[in-house]
């Protein structure tokens, strides 16, 4: 039998309906609200829905075609080492959606569906869900940024190992919001392969993108720098020119607020050292 | 000559950029910024859909107080590098 849970991320809350529920989204379950932000009905069931494709991105052997039915609904069919995991369905302000999942891939799917609303309905609202590790330390938050397979969290391990006090919030997926008084950095049901699944907030306290090197160097990053950092680590559909302006509105308030830093490091204990250093004084 | 499809320009702290926002471009993965002469040119290029670096040169030479041969000079070396980056086709 279907139910419904309300959960609360970042201070927005949506509604699952579903036969079964994941234990990510356990820390995040919340009250009901008359109006949540949106919803999403899953059924467990095969969906061919016939429609138009605008693009295909992969990236791990994770792919999702995106595009549009004829009636303008958005349509988003997930895929998993070539196999079929789902089709998400959404109106096109992605109030309510709807999810079918392929046996075998529950939780894949529901993620996925759940982090693309939740990313596109938060866009307008000053909220954008990064690709990200961070660290909690201080009584501030710290995001790593860096493509697939740079070693953001092999950096978070690092901070863990050897600095006093460092936990982890979030590995893959946490959510920024802006707020007129303060800039905050959430945890998320989305954490990529680790369990770290924490519904806690932060102030955001420092952005650092890393890359690859035979040594250790950090540098600020400013003006356009800064937001060519922040642009391949937000989801959104960019070529939605609404949602495109807020993404821009939101990515110039961060670097105009919050300080920004280029780690060319080496995966080793002084690179988190010198990391720390340099962005806990400032 | 044309601007390719998908690209946008940003304000971002108060220097124009090219962003390539559209379906047609998102691989483009780079930005690329442009001082306000070059923006000038970006946004004639854009009024006039399909030009040449004669077409671009005058209407700049209307703006900017130079001499068109200058502005031609200075057209022709900026369009080579946005073919270059493959921002015009």
């Amino acid at each position: 039998m279907k139910t419904t849970e309300y959960y609360k991320v970042a201070e927005h809350v949506f509604s699952v309906s579903a036969e079964s529920f994941f234990d990510n989204y356990k820390p995040f379950l919340t009250e009901k609200v008359s109006k949540p932000l949106f919803s999403l009905e899953i059924f467990n069931e095969s969906f061919s829905a016939n429609f138009t494709e605008e693009i295909s991105q992969e990236e791990e052997g994770q792919r999702i075609v995106c595009g549009h039915t004829e009636e303008g609904k958005s349509v988003f069919e997930f895929w998993l080492e070539n196999k079929k995991a789902g089709v998400l369905i959404s109106q096109s302000d992605f109030q309510n959606n709807v999810l079918y999942v392929e046996k075998g891939f529950e939780k894949f799917s529901t993620d996925n569906a759940l982090m693309i609303v939740f990313a596109l309905s938060t866009a307008s609202k000053s909220t954008l869900l990064f690709h990200s590790s961070v660290i909690a330390y201080g009584g501030k938050g710290y995001m790593f940024l860096g493509k697939s397979g740079t070693g953001k969290s092999t950096h978070s391990r690092l901070w863990l190992q050897n600095v006093l006090g460092a936990r982890l919030l979030n590995d893959d997926n946490p959510v920024v919001r802006i707020f007129s008084e303060e800039i905050k950095v959430f945890g998320s049901p989305w954490s990529g392969k680790t369990n770290c699944y924490k519904n806690e907030e932060l102030p955001l306290g420092g952005i650092v993108l890393l890359s690859q090197a035979k040594y250790n160097k950090i540098s600020e990053l400013k003006g356009i720098q800064a937001y060519a950092a922040l642009i391949p680590s937000i989801s959104g559909k960019r070529w939605d020119k609404v949602l495109a302006d807020n993404l821009h509105k939101s990515e110039t308030v961060i670097i105009e607020k919050i300080k920004m830093w280029h780690l060319e490091c080496l995966p080793d204990n002084n690179a988190a050292i010198l990391c720390k250093n340099t962005i806990s004084c400032n | 000559m044309k601007l390719k499809k998908g690209f946008v320009v940003r304000e971002v702290c108060a220097q124009k950029v090219i962003v390539a926002e559209g379906l047609e471009a998102v691989d483009f993965g780079k930005l690329l910024s442009l001082n306000d002469s070059a923006a000038f040119v970006w946004q004639l290029a854009e009024k006039q859909g399909d030009f040449t670096v004669e077409s671009l040169a005058s209407a700049f030479c209307k703006e900017y107080e130079t001499d068109e041969k200058t502005a031609q000079n200075d057209v022709k070396e900026l369009l080579e590098k946005w073919q270059k980056l493959g921002v015009i086709e």
